[in-house]
């Protein structure tokens, strides 16, 4: 079994770490860059179908060089078996349609057919949720989306898993498909191991990847456009329907109130009984 | 139209060697002069019935082509579409709130959402030719942002050739001078491109609003230009009794689409929701002296309202309090107000004995009134605060509990007598 987990790097977004300029605007260059948090969820899914089914995981992503940190970041903290980062200027300033392409022809040029691809859902920086599925129309493979447990029956090679389905209630459901599929986890995957044996393996492998981690760049591929047979005119900007014209600082929430203060007397208190008076019931 | 031959001459550009699997264009299906009209809306249902932000995107979509007509003198459509087992009805309603045309397809095997075969017949509705119509792919196409509209929307819009924006709070239709030369085509000119659908989205987990745009390149046409719509933002418009046709369509669907089946389905139990009430009362800390009564005394507050739910802070969630047994279930976390609980935006939110920490903030400061009590004047929730009662809440909350009951306050720190009272007995 062959597993790749599509990551992203991304500010980190956590608090303390952001930093804005005069303006409002967002200081980029100030803010590290750290494994999208979502994809996390989507590199543990892996790292269980491997406990549980043995195999391989490739940890894939798209950046600059520097990215690299990210991917050996992802290593370290949750499992890899080897690395893969698409490094190109020409793949810079991609929109998600731009980026699935790259991903998904990256995926096709792998020597070892994935059995199942993985995503997060959602970056915290773009927040799109949308290069997941569109990579997967560039490969036509199934797709399980906001997936949070999944079953791989070996005998059939197929997949069984739960997705959470947006509605007035929400509702989950099961769905079945065969490999090779796109899976896109939800953060709330669960990722759990119910069996002792499961526990072990899993320590054991998070103890060999920690050690990997130590020198990550051994375990490293690095492909640009060329190695990826790409026209420079589809990927990148250049590839990409859209643009960002515009980024205005969001308005600080109404949150910003002056209280009227006031004791908890019968005069002082007027005010607020006719707020909330004409909310009582019958 | 044709679909555009990506051949060496056409690339125009040096041969560098690489044998270019994109220029084959096995993804990319752009329209070459393409015609594009019309706004079409994904409409999405669950159990029978168009989920609200079905409606929300058809009024908006019926406001911006209003405008869009009078603007530029056109004559363009509200197209909705919706997909399912037995949707006629869904179709004709989405006439009502506000499509001209309204395009369906029924299949048994369709009543619960796939993502390929509604990506397929969503792309050939778009695609095909018809009376009804004379253009080649619509101009806008607008999904919900929900999970699988979302999805859908990302899928239509690659098989599509064309970009989208996703989760979107604001759509507006106006002329855009663009001076980016991958999209003018020449560095230093700047190129007008009309009727361009304004995309406004909170963006970097919230830190800013993105205006995104999807623009032809000067070599391949983007359109159509695309957009996801968060659930809520738009108003649900007014059911009006509208023209329209409503229009069957015959996909053929083919085996090849199902390759994921959905074996079982279930609600969601999704605990207590604590969104969506008139009124919310939060109870923190300051119930210490006496959590027990203080969980009552918030209780019976919710219980004079109409709608109102009760809320608590992490802090009562992680503390070790002793409640007795009968208002311990009002006490666990799926009652939690704040950033890894609940976000509530009730018209009245009543904070009692809650300091205002800001994870908690995050969770209610978009109420419309809030009500704090404390005994603190300075504790920080006075930097959210619309009134400050400075007092204790095993005082306070039976006082605006009488207030709500009787409409109007009673003072109940001299036994509740002083009003009501008198007349009767001098008769």
């Amino acid at each position: 079994m062959h597993y790749v987990v599509m990551t992203k790097g991304v500010p980190d977004f956590r608090e303390g770490q952001v930093e804005f300029d005069e303006d409002g605007h967002l200081k980029r260059g100030n803010t590290p860059t750290v494994m999208n948090p979502n994809d996390r969820f989507a590199l543990r899914a892996a790292l269980q179908m491997k406990v549980k089914h043995g195999g391989n995981v490739t940890l894939m992503g798209m950046g600059p060089p520097g990215y690299d940190k990210v991917l050996g970041e992802g290593m370290r903290d949750v499992y890899a078996d080897d690395l893969l980062l698409l490094s190109d200027r020409e793949f810079a300033a991609a929109d998600t349609w731009a980026t699935s392409m790259t991903l998904a022809t990256a995926i096709k040029e792998m020597d070892d057919t994935p059995d199942v691809v993985f995503a997060g859902f959602k970056t915290a920086d773009g927040e799109t949720g949308h290069t997941g599925p569109q990579t997967n129309w560039c490969l036509e493979w199934p797709l399980l989306t906001h997936v949070v447990s999944m079953a791989y029956d070996e005998d059939g090679g197929s997949i069984r898993a739960k997705r959470l389905v947006e509605g007035d209630p929400d509702e989950i459901e099961t769905v079945e498909t065969t490999t090779p599929a796109v899976v896109v986890t939800d953060p709330e995957f669960d990722t759990s191991y119910r069996k002792a044996s499961y526990r072990l393996k899993r320590k054991r492998l998070r103890e060999e990847t920690q050690e990997r981690a130590e020198e990550f760049e051994d375990h490293m591929t690095t492909w640009d456009h060329q190695d990826l047979n790409l026209d420079p005119e589809y990927v990148g900007l250049d590839g990409s329907p859209t643009i960002v014209s515009g980024v205005d600082p969001i308005p600080k929430a109404p949150s910003e109130r002056e209280p009227t203060f006031m004791e908890p007397d019968e005069e002082e208190m007027e005010q607020v009984v006719e707020e909330i008076a004409a909310y009582g019931g019958g | 139209m044709e679909v555009a031959e990506m051949s060496e001459e056409d690339n125009g550009e040096e041969d560098d060697g690489l044998e270019h699997p994109t220029a084959e264009k096995q993804y990319v299906k752009a329209l070459e002069d393409g015609k594009y009209r019309d706004m079409w809306v994904f409409c999405e249902k669950q159990h029978g019935e168009l989920l609200d932000v079905s409606k929300e995107m058809l009024g908006k979509a019926r406001e911006l082509m209003d405008k869009y007509n009078d603007d530029y003198d056109a004559d363009e459509r509200v197209v909705s579409v919706v997909i399912g087992d037995d949707v006629e009805h869904l179709a004709q309603e989405t006439i009502e709130y506000g499509a001209d045309v309204a395009l369906y397809q029924n299949d048994d095997r369709l009543e619960r959402f796939l993502h390929r075969p509604y990506t397929e017949i969503f792309v050939e509705m778009a695609r095909t030719d018809a009376d009804w119509r004379d253009y080649d792919e619509p101009r806008y196409v607008v999904f919900p942002a929900t999970n699988n509209g979302r999805d859908l929307s990302a899928q239509v819009q690659a098989e599509l050739d064309s970009g989208l924006a996703s989760d979107c709070s604001d759509l507006y239709i106006e002329d855009h001078e663009e001076t980016n030369p991958k999209k003018t085509g020449e560095p230093g000119e700047s190129k007008m491109f009309e009727r361009t659908l304004h995309m406004k989205r909170p963006d970097f987990s919230g830190y800013e609003y993105s205006t995104i745009l999807c623009l032809d390149n000067p070599e391949r046409e983007f359109h159509p230009q695309g957009a996801s719509v968060i659930p809520g933002t738009f108003d649900v418009p007014e059911k009006q009794n509208r023209e329209g046709e409503v229009i069957e369509f015959d996909s053929e669907l083919k085996d090849g689409w199902f390759g994921v089946e959905i074996t079982d389905h279930d609600l969601l139990d999704e605990g207590v929701d604590l969104t969506g009430h008139e009124v919310v009362v939060a109870l923190g800390r300051g119930i210490g002296d006496d959590p027990t009564l203080g969980m009552e005394l918030g209780l019976e507050l919710v219980d004079e309202f109409d709608d109102a739910a009760l809320g608590i802070t992490r802090g009562i969630v992680t503390s070790s309090y002793d409640f007795d047994g009968h208002v311990e279930e009002y006490t666990t976390e799926e009652r939690q107000i704040g950033e890894t609980g609940q976000v509530v935006q009730p018209e009245v939110y009543i904070a009692a004995g809650i300091s205002g920490a800001v994870q908690h903030k995050v969770g209610m400061d978009e109420s419309d009134t809030i009500i704090t009590v404390n005994k603190d004047p300075d504790a920080r929730i006075k930097e959210f605060s619309d009134y400050f009662i400075v007092g204790d809440l095993f005082e306070v909350l039976p006082q605006l509990k009488e207030a709500v009951a009787e409409g109007e306050l009673k003072a109940v720190a001299d036994g509740g007598l002083t009003e009501g009272e008198g007349g009767d007995d001098d008769v």
